[in-house]
């Protein structure tokens, strides 16, 4: 990923900069059976995507909380990445089917409580789809590089 | 010992209040969703020092505050070591307005706890460097009973200075420590300004307060309200006294003298921050220990320790009752329960029924 | 609208045939012209039970295990708090056979200075839908109406939104009043009170804050019935309405006008799906 050049703010905190060095962090979830095969396809098939996301393997994307995303930004995301089965397709069968209904809900709150929209991202990835995924983080790390260091609502003490 | 008496009015009250907010850290009641909570003010128009009773809440939280950092650690592979937090050195004096005569007598009535077992420094520093000017209290609110119980609202020392409506829009200013004293003199050496004179005439004032006790709704018997609760510890009247809490936690939260608290960590991978904040008694899991073992699981047992620690364990350890009489448990309870109704309640039914 | 002689003949009636050991209802505060809950457990007391347009507690909540263990309880319920208690019954805190309930069909509720409350004016469902008994004539469900502050909200930008909410996060006290006063708050290792210990934010913050009120909010989506029990336990004021209120707004709109607790036995918004809902917004 190349260097921030421009000066970029935090868009929720415009008066804030982000310091020249600045990288975005990703927090990406990943369902194990789809989105995390998925994304080990696109390693064995040496396609490139940005180092930013760090990966947290779930068995279903119906395991995610919102409490996760919540917790995410408080530390040291900068956008949030949930992955899951394609509708149809979840291992547990109707899985992603509850997860879709909680990330339409928890996207809109958090809209509406100040965050920019492209913060948090969704995405349906199967096994397959490794070159989908690597252009999936490519958006979100490219989305999230134009927002800015996230700075609201951090606790005390995280650091980079 | 008696201490200075001014007397001005109300434009030479609000100019020397605006000096004070010019010159020191001053916190006064600021309004935010209709409530009013003390914050650092940097001009008179922010704030209300006359804030109403029934939506202000206590000044405890400048003293014994709402959460402090008491710890940072680091804890690697390496090993663990301690790191200074960024706790505000206590070390500048600031002013407090508006305080009511209840949350001020709050404040004296816990030096009691924190210069016992354990000197909390931290507490007893912040009361040190704090000049603490009273509100107006002129007229009673719906819950207050201040005036009932086991402290002389007329002389009160647990304020700096006091502040006191007097007859045809003159304000009385009166000292009642020695630091209130040495702050007030020194604001008022140039007198002219505020329109300030001294004064040794304190009739006017003993009318007011004669007015404010007469518009209380509340008297409570307080005789021997200890000796009387201390006898009732069995009594079932508490379970018949509690069952329309609902164990919220609000009425420690904004008690006056409350100060039970709980620690917990905030950690991210390697460091950490050690909290200290607020906790209640009325909590379901207050006294839940580690092994599982909760002796307090009903509430009627959570409100007779409330009770109890208000109007009788204090009292027989410091010799002050910790209940002031503010009646903000009452005012912020969802279902309007009062210590006042409890207490008397407790206290008229028979022993050992 | 005052239904307290009514209440008072089915609860003494109640008592005098054996048939419950509590009764949950109303009476005067004592000092003014407003209402608190009261727990009665003798017929005597009965006298004192009072329902008019200023009994605005969602009396649901005493049926939380806490309260009301092993006992047969009768209560009144409004529109909304019949919702709350439809939902404590589906998801199994509270059995229906030791339940005596008296439905009424609300005309709307005011606060303490004698306004009509918001969510009675917004009100969609003001007739009780489970009870034994229903005392007042049923209007029927009403249109679905988006609550005007949030309509407000929309409108602004990011930047004020941001502002106006971390003026709310900065000035919550973490007291948790929220929780305990909300009838369908009843998890014994609650995650934002601290049962949870490792995972609490202890810190009076705007971070802890904003942890608490949103995944509160968002463990409630889909169950909420705005019954308003939050913000007038909160000591701070705070517009609770607006998290609660936006989470039934969107899932109103696109989850097949889905509102919580109206079908006897309909579990809250996250428990169901439906192949039709919208996932054009996931890549």
């Amino acid at each position: 990923m190349e260097e921030v050049k421009d000066k970029i703010v935090s868009i929720e905190k415009p008066e804030l900069l982000a310091p020249p060095d600045w990288k975005p962090v990703i927090v990406g979830i990943l369902c194990n059976w789809c989105s995390y095969a998925g994304s080990d396809l696109t390693g064995t098939s040496r396609t490139q995507y940005p180092p930013n996301i760090r990966i947290i393997r779930v068995p279903c994307s119906s395991r995610v909380d919102p409490w996760f995303i919540i917790k995410a930004l408080q530390t040291t995301a900068d956008g949030v990445l949930i992955s899951g089965c394609h509708p149809g397709d979840c291992h547990y069968i109707s899985g992603n089917y509850y997860a879709r209904r909680r990330f339409l809900v928890t996207r809109e709150l958090l809209k509406m409580v100040g965050f920019h929209e492209h913060r948090v991202q969704f995405s349906w990835v199967s096994a397959a789809e490794g070159a989908k995924f690597a252009q999936v983080v490519k958006k979100v790390t490219e989305d999230v590089v134009k927002l800015g260091p996230l700075h609201l609502y951090k606790k005390e003490n995280f650091n980079k | 010992m008696s201490f200075s008496t001014f007397v001005t009015d109300k434009a030479g009250l609000q100019k020397m209040y605006e000096a004070i907010i010019s010159k020191h850290e001053t916190y006064a009641p600021v309004e935010k969703f209709g409530k009013y909570d003390y914050k650092k003010v940097s001009s008179l128009k922010e704030c209300d020092p006359d804030s109403p009773i029934a939506e202000t809440m206590s000044v405890k939280s400048l003293f014994f505050p709402r959460s402090s950092k008491i710890m940072k650690y680091e804890a690697t592979s390496a090993g663990t070591s301690i790191l200074e937090t960024d706790q505000d050195p206590l070390t500048a004096q600031r002013v407090v307005l508006g305080v009511k005569h209840c949350d001020a007598r709050g404040l004296q009535v816990l030096e009691a706890v924190n210069k016992w077992d354990y000197i909390d420094s931290d507490f007893l520093k912040r009361r040190e460097n704090t000049v603490i000017f009273s509100a107006r209290c002129d007229k009673a609110g719906t819950h207050c009973f201040c005036t009932s119980l086991d402290y002389d609202l007329e002389n009160l020392d647990a304020l700096d200075i006091a502040v006191v409506n007097g007859a045809e829009g003159k304000i009385y200013l009166q000292a009642r420590t020695e630091r209130g004293e040495t702050f007030l003199k020194e604001k008022l050496e140039k007198s002219t300004m505020y329109n300030v004179q001294s004064t040794n005439d304190e009739s006017e004032m003993k009318k007011q307060y004669v007015a404010f006790t007469a518009s209380f709704r509340l008297k409570m018997d307080y005789k021997d309200i200890n000796e009387k609760m201390a006898k009732r510890f069995d009594s079932p009247a508490f379970e018949e006294a509690s069952r329309n809490c609902v164990s919220c936690n609000t009425c420690a939260f904004i008690c006056p003298t409350c100060h039970c608290f709980k620690i917990s960590d905030e950690k991210i991978k390697d460091t950490g921050v050690r909290y200290k904040s607020y906790d209640s008694c009325n909590n379901v899991y207050f006294t839940l220990e580690a092994g599982g073992h909760n002796p307090r699981p009903a509430k009627y047992r959570r409100w007779r320790q409330r009770s109890m620690h208000k109007f009788v364990y204090y009292k027989e350890r410091f010799g002050v009752n910790l209940c002031v009489g503010c009646g903000h448990c009452a005012i912020s309870c969802p279902v309007n329960i009062s210590i006042f109704d409890v207490v008397n309640h407790i206290a008229s039914t028979p022993v050992g029924s | 609208m005052d239904y307290s002689k009514q209440i008072q003949d089915i609860a003494a009636k109640l008592f005098a045939d054996g048939k419950i050991d509590v009764f949950v209802g109303y009476r005067m505060n004592g000092f003014d012209d407003n209402q608190v809950p009261v727990v009665i457990t003798d017929p005597k007391e009965v006298s004192t039970l009072v329902f008019t347009e200023k009994s605005v507690f969602n009396l649901s909540n005493y049926l939380k295990a806490d309260h009301t263990r092993n006992k047969r309880a009768g209560l009144v319920v409004k529109g909304c708090d019949s919702r709350s208690l439809n939902l404590l019954l589906t998801e199994s805190q509270v059995k229906r056979d030791r339940l005596y309930i008296i439905g009424i069909a609300c005309e709307g509720v005011v606060d303490d200075k004698g306004q009509k409350m918001q969510n009675c004016i917004e009100c969609i469902v003001p007739d009780a839908v489970v009870y034994d008994e229903m005392l007042g004539n049923p209007q029927g469900r009403k249109d679905y109406i988006v609550n005007a502050d949030i309509k407000a909200l929309a409108e602004k930008g990011l930047v004020e939104r941001r502002e106006y909410f971390e003026e709310i996060f900065e000035n919550c006290i973490r007291c948790n009043a929220c929780r305990h006063s909300c009838p369908l708050c009843y998890c014994a290792k609650c995650c934002i009170d601290q049962e949870t210990a490792s995972l609490y934010n202890g810190s009076n913050t705007a971070s802890s804050a904003f942890h608490a009120l949103m995944t509160w909010s968002l463990h409630l989506a889909g169950r909420c019935v705005d019954c308003r029990n939050c913000e007038k336990a909160c000591p701070s004021h705070l517009p609770l309405h607006l998290l609660h209120k936006q989470n039934e707004k969107v899932i109103f709109e696109n989850f097949q006008n889905h509102l919580a607790g109206v079908e006897e036995g309909e579990r809250g918004a996250f428990y169901k799906y439906s192949l039709k809902d919208p996932d054009d917004f996931i890549m």
